[in-house]
């Protein structure tokens, strides 16, 4: 989703020289939470019903706006503009089209619709997110193993001990891989179900010790949860860039469905 | 009993004090605080239009100044960051976030040599 989707486009301006208290009543009469601060046709910056509340009245916009206005594209997803409105200050952004203001967007609507990509049960976010993470990566041609990561036998466990306790266990799961990982570097989802996809750039030593945490049989609520893993590893697959997001998550799921099918044959001829 | 003839009158007396009007009105700096009625880009503003080129605006992050207006010929003589030490020692003991103080700075220079007589 673009952020021209969600963006408002109402503009409503004011110049630099006007007082707080003016802005104030502007912003009351327009029913507006800011203003676009233009002086000659150039944007200087925009002044927030927060800037209003923290400024002495007598004050002139310029002293009390945001300054240094924060520009996005149109075409830039929420994705974006979400980790884009993290790291500057004051929390809104101009969007521009071909060198046109065509509205503003702010870090709560951003999180507002972010919100809506988050899985409800477990707290994580969902596919779309991993989805974004994983095609900026590979639009930046920057490495990442790609762990999809299946619980075994979770039918068994609905089926033993009811869908309650299944969700507890998705719970409570969820929180121990958050745990695990929470190195910089590493993005974590709730695929499907009792599916989890992690995007990681930690070294190949230390991928394969999250792998054999998460394989390794875990108590979760007196139950005891494993994971089948997929992985994809992008710093030593030789065409990884050359192959698509959809391609790099189905090998992952299918290497997960192998490694659930080797060990139900071991568990068998065991 | 009351007489129809009563005289109504208003009066006002006027006071006129006539002084120079310094232009900007300030002399050597002003010392702005956070959330001072005027702010330093109206500040910037008034010593441009008044006084062009002859102030410079030093923003700052400290808790209750937000940013001092230099006349410009005191940064010629003597070292900025010395001259804003001082400043703020003495300004921070009196000033709060709401006001804008306003000062005179002057700088002696007082000289002694000894030369060698010929």
């Amino acid at each position: 989703m673009n952020i021209s989707d969600i963006m408002t486009t109402t503009i409503c301006t004011i110049t630099s020289d006007k007082s707080v208290s003016y802005a104030a009543e502007r912003m009351n009469e327009s029913q507006v939470d800011s203003l676009v601060v233009m002086d000659h046709g150039e944007v200087l910056g925009m002044v927030t019903t927060r800037d209003v509340l923290s400024a002495h009245p007598n004050r002139i916009v310029a002293d009390a706006m945001s300054s240094q206005p924060f520009y996005l594209s149109a075409n830039h997803n929420v994705w974006e503009a979400y980790h884009a409105l993290h790291q500057e200050q004051g929390g809104l952004a101009l969007v521009m089209q071909e060198d046109q203001l065509i509205g503003f967007i702010t870090k709560e609507i951003v999180e507002m619709k972010i919100a809506e990509y988050r899985d409800p049960l477990s707290g994580l976010y969902r596919a779309p997110y991993i989805e974004f993470i994983g095609e900026n990566f590979l639009k930046e041609r920057k490495p990442f193993h790609l762990l999809f990561i299946d619980l075994n036998d979770f039918g068994r466990i609905n089926k033993l001990h009811g869908h309650p306790f299944g969700d507890d266990v998705i719970r409570t799961y969820s929180s121990v891989l958050s745990s695990l990982a929470e190195e910089q570097g590493d993005y974590l989802c709730r695929y499907a179900g009792d599916e989890f996809v992690l995007i990681s750039t930690i070294s190949d030593e230390q991928i394969q010790e999250y792998i054999s945490l998460i394989t390794r049989p875990t108590n979760v609520l007196d139950v005891f949860v494993s994971a089948a893993v997929g992985h994809v590893n992008g710093y030593q697959t030789p065409d990884f860039f050359a192959r698509s997001w959809r391609e790099l998550i189905a090998e992952a799921s299918l290497g997960s469905s192998a490694a659930k099918l080797s060990k139900t044959l071991t568990s068998t001829m065991g | 009993m009351a007489s129809d003839n009563n005289v109504y009158s208003r009066k006002a007396t006027l006071s006129l004090k006539i002084s120079e009007f310094e232009v900007p009105p300030m002399q050597d700096l002003l010392i702005i605080g956070r959330k001072a009625p005027i702010g330093p880009e109206a500040v910037r503003r008034m010593a441009d239009a008044l006084s062009p080129e002859q102030f410079t605006l030093i923003k700052m992050n400290h808790p209750k100044i937000e940013a001092v207006l230099l006349r410009n010929t005191l940064l010629q003589m003597i070292d900025e960051k010395l001259l804003m030490k001082i400043i703020l020692e003495e300004a921070e003991r009196m000033i709060s976030d709401s006001m804008v103080l306003r000062s005179e700075l002057k700088i002696a220079l007082s000289v002694q040599r000894e030369v060698d007589l010929l």
